[in-house]
């Protein structure tokens, strides 16, 4: 491996975690959010190749992509608005229109058509006002990046007010007492008709937590660098680590091994009894779910585009009336 | 490098094109088609609410798994992409982008028939993933190591599939699910208009008939691999084994496939937890047992 | 190796105030779950980096990483599961609706 195939691979798997993970919290969508997470991981995992773990790295990549697709499932099953369809035409911060960019926000009912063709203007300006800010927020490697970093936690922690307000006019402004200088900026978004789901992502706190996280990656990073070096060992480690691994694991360490697969099991055991329907009729989640199964709570101005190819809408329902003759076959 | 990507991806290429011959001999008119349903190759559709950066990532990820699977597949002595240590794991890990790729283009394109199809995959991965690992595990367990050439090295006597039937059976049905073939081709359907398939079009319905015949091609090379000796024998070159060996395989899981009525997804994850899940510890458990008594190959 | 140590853990650093943020700011339960998910890989890249560059022949740190990851799976199964129940009774997977849990 050449020094300059280590650095290029460092720096491109570097920035796919960190911009993976800035991804994840800043996006609109919940599914991107997921999809956001997982380049995360699978940037981590790469790393952990670099680092000649590679076993560490693969086990990594097989458990979140098939953890986090069902998570996904689950999210679009409990989230309002999974795919961000409602945030995104809102008011984002710099980096959030950026990892919220290709979401195509869907139109609101009529009453709020308007409010919303003049909010959209206004996102357009700042779009605008903002541009240049938007491609260097992408981090990079190194302690230069952490630089870069914190116009983007600034922004993030303006925009705050103007999201909640326009999500929520009234009711946010009840919340967050001290922002109450940023009134006028709810206007754009005024006219929407939301109902009553406060669409926000984020809670109030939001800018203390930016500032949280922002002072403890600097501590964190100025702690790594002035620190003297640690010693460190040019011993190159077994190209097959994975057969070393395993003895490890079958021999010194095989009471934590059998721990964790326990723990995996208590871990099943207690997600099938948390998660199953109850059988006992005065729980209380047994009402909820016989009355979500037979009265579906409507999304207020959800109206979803027609099918691409009208053409087989014919073919559609006979289509599944065969289908479930098989399902009928086959049970 | 570069020239052993050209070649992995060579491979991939034909590969593809010879599954794609297969399956058309298999097809007859009125059955779901499933992963080889034709879909428009000559322009777009037009999709108004899919997310404009997902949907076209769907096929490029599928892509780059199955390609990327195919790097520590041996075609022969010496023609290998190269071999990993933990090369099985290494492919059980690639061939999940597919999985990946398939749910993005699917909750992408945003219609109420792909975001159906996206649901039924993920389902059908948590069906398939841990059968399929068990399959795995025989084979590990009796040639001691998870590098392709060593599994291929240890059945040079004897191929695994007399040694452990079970897992070969094993592999068959979970390879079917692994590559979306009949009876498991449920989240491409007709029923739901096709699912992804259905709403792709141009250069992405190019791609994803590529991706989703490699995948088939995969699953039934590595099923080489792992019980038929993969490409060991006398008389012909190891190439000319390997390719027979896989399409024999391919031909029976497809022909084994269409005697089968086509299952739900439910039925799936039935069939997975009380058949499939039991039958792969039974078999852990009997090839365990033979290497007690000494069956197998020598370590 | 090239690159040197200290690159490797600024990386975990910057992972683990991205997760922090997350964990505070975030208003939905699962967003919460996902932001743990941050922070634990952090810990993992600390710990491997730390196997590879301080004591590469002593293998014990990896199978620290595998429980790393083995724990993370765990907690977003329970956690997952319990954002479930609490979805049913509550309507919502908000964790300023369950403020009435700590009572």
């Amino acid at each position: 491996m050449t020094a300059a195939f280590e650095l290029t691979a460092f720096g491109v798997c570097a920035s796919i975690a960190v911009a993976g993970a800035l991804g994840m919290t800043t996006t609109m969508s919940m599914f991107r959010s997921g999809i956001f997470l997982m380049a995360s991981f699978i940037g981590v995992a790469g790393l952990f190749i670099l680092l000649s773990a590679d076993l560490i790295g693969l086990l990594q990549v097989m458990m979140y992509i098939g953890g986090f697709l069902v998570m996904i499932l689950f999210m679009v099953l409990v989230m309002h608005d999974p795919g961000g369809a409602m945030m995104a035409g809102m008011d984002m911060a710099p980096l959030e229109r950026w990892s919220s960019l290709g979401l195509v926000p869907r139109q609101p009912s009529e009453a709020g058509q308007d409010g919303h063709r003049q909010g959209e203007a206004g996102d357009q300006a700042t779009a605008t006002g903002h541009g240049g800010h938007a491609e260097p927020d992408e981090p990079r490697q190194g302690s230069e990046a952490h630089g870069e970093q914190a116009p983007a936690h600034d922004g993030a922690a303006n925009a705050m007010p103007h999201e909640a307000h326009g999500g929520h006019g009234e009711h946010a402004a009840r919340q967050h007492g001290h922002a109450s200088h940023e009134h006028e900026h709810g206007g754009g978004h005024g006219g929407m008709d939301m109902g009553e789901m406060d669409m926000s992502m984020v809670t109030p706190v939001r800018p203390l937590a930016a500032w949280l996280a922002l002072g403890v990656g600097i501590v964190l990073v100025g702690m790594l660098v002035l620190r003297p070096a640690w010693s460190v060992s040019d011993a190159l480690p077994d190209p097959d680590s994975a057969r070393r691994v395993g003895h490890l694991l079958m021999d010194k360490y095989m009471v934590a091994f059998e721990g964790a697969g326990f723990l995996i099991l208590i871990g099943v055991f207690g997600a099938v009894l948390l998660a199953r329907p109850s059988a006992y009729p005065d729980d209380a989640s047994r009402g909820a779910r016989v009355a979500v199964d037979a009265k579906p709570e409507p999304i207020r101005g959800d109206r979803l585009a027609p099918q691409a190819g009208a053409d087989r809408t014919a073919g559609h329902a006979s289509g599944h009336d065969t289908h479930h003759q098989h399902g009928g076959d086959a049970g | 490098m570069i020239a052993s990507a050209a070649a992995v991806v060579t491979a991939l290429l034909l590969g593809a094109g010879l599954t794609w011959a297969v399956e058309r001999l298999f097809a007859r008119s009125g059955w779901d088609a499933g992963p080889t349903r034709g879909a428009e190759l000559r322009g777009g559709l037009d999709l108004p609410n899919a997310d404009r950066w997902l949907l076209p990532a769907g096929p490029v990820v599928a892509l780059a798994g199955v390609a990327l699977a195919t790097v520590v597949v041996p075609f022969g002595p010496g023609l290998i992409g190269r071999d990993l240590g933990i090369g099985l794991f290494y492919v059980i890990v690639v061939v999940d982008f597919v999985v990946l790729g398939l749910a993005l283009a699917g909750w992408g394109a945003n219609t109420p028939d792909s975001v159906e199809a996206f649901y039924r995959i993920v389902a059908q991965l948590v069906a398939y993933v841990v059968p399929l690992g068990l399959a795995y595990v025989g084979v590990v367990m009796m040639a001691r190591s998870l590098s392709t050439v060593t599994v291929v090295e240890a059945q040079r006597d004897l191929w695994f599939v007399v040694l452990q039937p079970l897992g070969f059976l094993l592999y068959l049905v979970t390879g079917l699910m692994q590559s979306y073939r009949a009876p498991f081709l449920e989240p491409f359907a007709d029923s739901i208009g096709g699912g992804v398939l259905g709403v792709t079009g141009g250069w992405s319905a190019l791609l994803w008939r590529v991706a989703l015949a490699g995948v088939l091609f995969v699953v039934a090379a590595i099923g080489a691999v792992l019980y038929l000796g993969g490409p060991s024998g006398s008389w012909l070159p190891g190439w000319a084994w390997m390719l027979a060996k896989t399409y024999a395989l391919m031909a029976l899981m497809l022909g084994l496939g269409r005697c089968v009525r086509p299952l739900s997804t439910a039925g799936m994850l039935a069939l997975s937890w009380k058949v499939l899940i039991p039958a792969g510890l039974v078999n852990v458990l009997l090839v365990g047992g033979l290497i007690l008594l000494g069956v197998g190959p020598r370590a | 190796m090239t690159v040197p140590l200290t690159a490797y853990l600024v990386v975990g650093a910057l992972l683990f105030a991205i997760g922090l943020y997350t964990v505070v700011a975030q208003r939905s339960a699962v967003m919460i779950l996902m932001g743990v998910e941050v922070l634990l890989n952090a810990i993992g890249l600390n710990v491997v980096a730390f196997w590879r560059f301080t004591a590469p022949g002593d293998y014990a740190a990896q199978i620290f990483a595998i429980l790393v990851v083995t724990v993370g799976a765990v907690e977003m199964a329970i956690g997952l599961a319990l954002v479930l129940l609490l979805y049913r009774q509550r309507r919502t997977a908000e964790v300023d609706a369950y403020a009435d849990l700590k009572r």
